[in-house]
C-alpha cells in the first residue's frame, strides 16, 4: 500500500485542520506509521509534543495521591503543604509510634480489672500528654531524617516547616488519644483532661527549642512533668491526686502557661532553624 | 570552580556545611552573596541562593527518584505545582537521570545516587553549588562521568567542591584553596598549586639515600620530592607535589612511601 499510494496535499491539509472523519484520521495515521515519506510531511509542532510529553510524564511520575490527601486538599490545605507533611517520612515512623503507644496503652487498660483500670487511668492521664511531645521530638535529629541536613538548608527549614510538622504530628497524636481517653474506664471528661497539659507541653516544647534542640527541650519538659507528678503521688492521697492534677484551678494553669509559652514562641519564632546546629 | 583541597580533618567540611548553614561558626564571620548566616532572615536569603551537596546526602531510599526530588523543591519554595514538576523534570534531563525517574533511590547505583544528590542541589538553579566530597565512593567511570557533569554545571554557576583527591581538582577547577588543621594555606590556580613544587620533584633511577619521601613510579623510577637526591634529574612537578609539599608530607620521613 505504501508504494502505490501516498496522502495526498489535499487529505493532509484537512489532517492537519482537523476536519477529517475519526476513521480518515485512523486510516491516515496508520499509513503514516508504515511510510517515512508520508510522515516528514506532517509539520512537528515542538511546543505542543513537549507540553504534551510533560504532562504525561508528571502524571507518570508525579506522587500518587491518597484519600485522606484528597480530603486535605478539598478542605482547604495547598498542594505544596500536603506533600511537605505526607512526605516526610520521619513524621511517618513519629505517627506510627504514637499510633503503638495509645494501642499498647488500650491493650493493657482491656486486661486489667476495675482497680487496675482505674490505676492505668490514672497513668494515662499523666502519660498521654508527653505523646504528642514525644512525636514531636522525634520527628527531628539525624536518626529520624537521614536527610536532615539537605531539608535544614532549604529555605523552608524555618520555624513555619517546625510548627507544620508540629501540627502534623501532635493532630494525630492528639486524635489518638483522645480515641483512647473516651475508651478508658472512668469519668467522661478523662478524655479531654490531658488537652490542655498536652498543649502546654508543646507549646512549651518549641517555645524552650527556640534555645535548645528540639529533642533537649522535648526531655527536658517531659521529665519536669513527671517528675513533678511523681513529686504530687508522693505528698498527696490518691482520691485527691486526679482532681487536684486536672481539676478546673489545674487547667486554667496549664491554659495560662500554654499562652505564656505561645507569646515566648511567637516572640522567639525566627530562632528556629532545622539546619543551625545548637 | 574552586576546589577545597586537603586531608581528612582539615576543615574542609565544616567550612562548608558553615557555609550551607547547616552549622554555626564558633568564631569569624561568612557572607555569602553578601548575607550574613548568622543572622536568621539573611540565612534565608542565604539558602534561597545556594544547592548543597554534602558528603553523605541521606536520600530516603523508599523515594523514586522524581518523589525525592519534587519534595525537595517543595522545601525549596516551590508552591506552584506545575512549575515545580518542570523544574524537576529540567533537573533529572539536566544529571541525564530522566528514565529513572521513577526507580527508588535504594535500587540507583552509587553514581546515579550521587547524580540524584547533585540533581537536588540544582533545584532552582542556584547561584552557588556547594558539593561536599562529590567523588567519594565512586569507580573510575563513575567518577570521570560525575566530572564532566560537574563540569558542564560550573559552566554558568560557581561550584565550589572539596575534596582529598589532586586528579579532581587538576580536571576540573580553576581555582585551589588547601586547608590544612583549619586554616588556608595555599590559594591560587592549579599550575600555581604544582608551582610550589617547582625545583623540587626529582627521578632517579636508584632509590635516594637521604631519609625523604619517595615512591617508584610506573616506569620503574624513583619519585622524591625534596631535597635533590644524589644523581637525580629534575622532572615537571604536579598538583600532589605542590600539594604534599604544601602539607609537609612529603619532606616528612616516610610519610609517604
Amino acid at each position: 500500500m505504501t508504494d502505490s499510494w501516498h496522502i495526498d496535499t489535499a487529505l493532509l491539509s484537512d489532517y492537519e485542520e482537523g476536519t477529517l472523519s475519526p476513521s480518515r484520521v485512523m486510516a491516515v495515521e496508520a499509513h503514516m506509521l508504515a511510510c517515512a515519506g508520508c510522515r516528514t510531511r506532517v509539520p512537528v509542532d515542538y511546543t505542543w509534543l513537549t507540553g504534551n510529553f510533560s504532562v504525561i510524564y508528571d502524571n507518570v511520575h508525579a506522587p500518587r495521591v491518597g484519600p485522606l490527601q484528597r480530603l486535605l486538599t478539598r478542605l482547604g490545605l495547598p498542594e505544596h503543604r500536603l506533600r511537605l507533611l505526607t512526605a516526610t517520612p520521619a513524621l511517618r515512623w513519629s505517627w506510627l509510634a504514637a499510633t503503638a503507644a495509645v494501642l499498647g496503652l488500650a491493650v493493657a487498660v482491656s486486661w486489667l480489672d476495675w482497680s487496675g483500670a482505674a490505676a492505668m487511668s490514672t497513668v494515662f492521664l499523666a502519660l498521654a500528654p508527653i505523646l504528642p511531645v514525644a512525636t514531636v521530638a522525634t520527628a527531628y535529629g539525624p536518626s529520624a531524617d537521614p536527610m536532615r541536613e539537605i531539608t535544614g538548608t532549604t529555605p523552608a527549614a524555618g520555624p513555619a516547616l517546625v510548627l507544620w510538622r508540629a501540627v502534623a504530628v501532635v493532630g494525630v497524636a492528639v486524635v489518638m488519644a483522645a480515641v483512647a481517653g473516651l475508651l478508658l474506664p472512668g469519668p467522661g471528661w478523662f478524655a479531654a483532661a490531658w488537652l490542655l497539659p498536652a498543649l502546654l507541653l508543646c507549646t512549651g516544647t518549641l517555645a524552650l527549642a527556640t534555645s535548645l534542640s528540639l529533642p533537649v527541650a522535648a526531655g527536658t519538659l517531659g521529665g519536669l512533668w513527671l517528675t513533678g507528678l511523681y513529686a504530687v503521688v508522693r505528698v498527696v492521697r490518691d482520691d485527691v491526686f486526679v482532681p487536684l492534677v486536672f481539676g478546673p484551678p489545674a487547667q486554667f494553669g496549664y491554659l495560662a502557661a500554654a499562652a505564656a509559652a505561645a507569646a515566648v514562641l511567637t516572640l522567639r519564632r525566627r530562632r528556629f532553624d532545622l539546619g543551625e546546629s545548637r | 570552580m574552586t576546589g577545597l583541597l586537603g586531608p581528612n580533618g582539615a576543615g574542609k567540611s565544616t567550612l562548608l556545611r558553615c557555609l550551607a548553614t547547616a552549622l554555626g561558626p564558633d568564631a569569624g564571620s561568612i557572607r555569602v552573596h553578601g548575607f550574613d548566616p548568622a543572622v536568621p532572615a539573611q540565612r534565608t536569603e542565604v539558602r534561597r541562593r545556594i544547592g548543597y551537596l554534602p558528603q553523605n546526602p541521606g536520600l530516603y531510599p523508599h523515594f523514586t527518584a522524581y518523589d525525592l526530588l519534587d519534595y525537595v523543591a517543595v522545601l525549596k519554595e516551590m508552591t506552584d505545582t506545575q512549575r515545580r514538576r518542570a523544574e524537576v523534570r529540567r533537573v533529572l534531563d539536566e544529571v541525564e537521570l530522566t528514565d529513572r525517574a521513577k526507580t527508588k533511590v535504594r535500587k540507583l547505583s552509587g553514581g546515579m545516587r550521587q547524580r540524584l544528590g547533585l540533581a537536588q542541589a540544582l533545584l532552582g538553579d542556584p547561584e552557588l553549588v556547594i558539593l561536599d566530597e562529590p567523588t567519594v565512593g565512586l569507580d573510575p567511570e563513575q567518577r570521570m562521568s560525575f566530572r564532566a557533569l560537574i563540569s558542564r554545571i560550573g559552566e554558568r554557576r560557581t561550584v565550589l567542591l572539596s575534596t582529598h583527591q589532586t586528579e579532581d581538582v587538576g580536571a576540573l577547577c580553576e581555582r585551589v584553596v588547601v586547608m590544612s588543621g583549619g586554616r588556608v594555606v595555599f590559594e591560587g590556580g592549579p599550575k600555581e598549586l604544582a608551582g610550589v613544587a617547582e625545583g623540587q620533584v626529582w627521578l632517579s633511577e636508584s632509590p635516594p639515600v637521604r631519609n625523604t619521601a619517595y615512591w617508584r613510579n610506573a616506569d620503574g623510577l624513583y619519585r622524591t620530592v625534596g631535597p635533590r637526591p644524589d644523581g637525580a634529574e629534575a622532572t615537571r612537578p604536579s598538583i600532589e607535589d605542590g600539594y604534599l609539599l604544601l602539607l609537609g608530607t612529603a619532606v616528612a620521613t616516610g610519610a609517604v612511601r
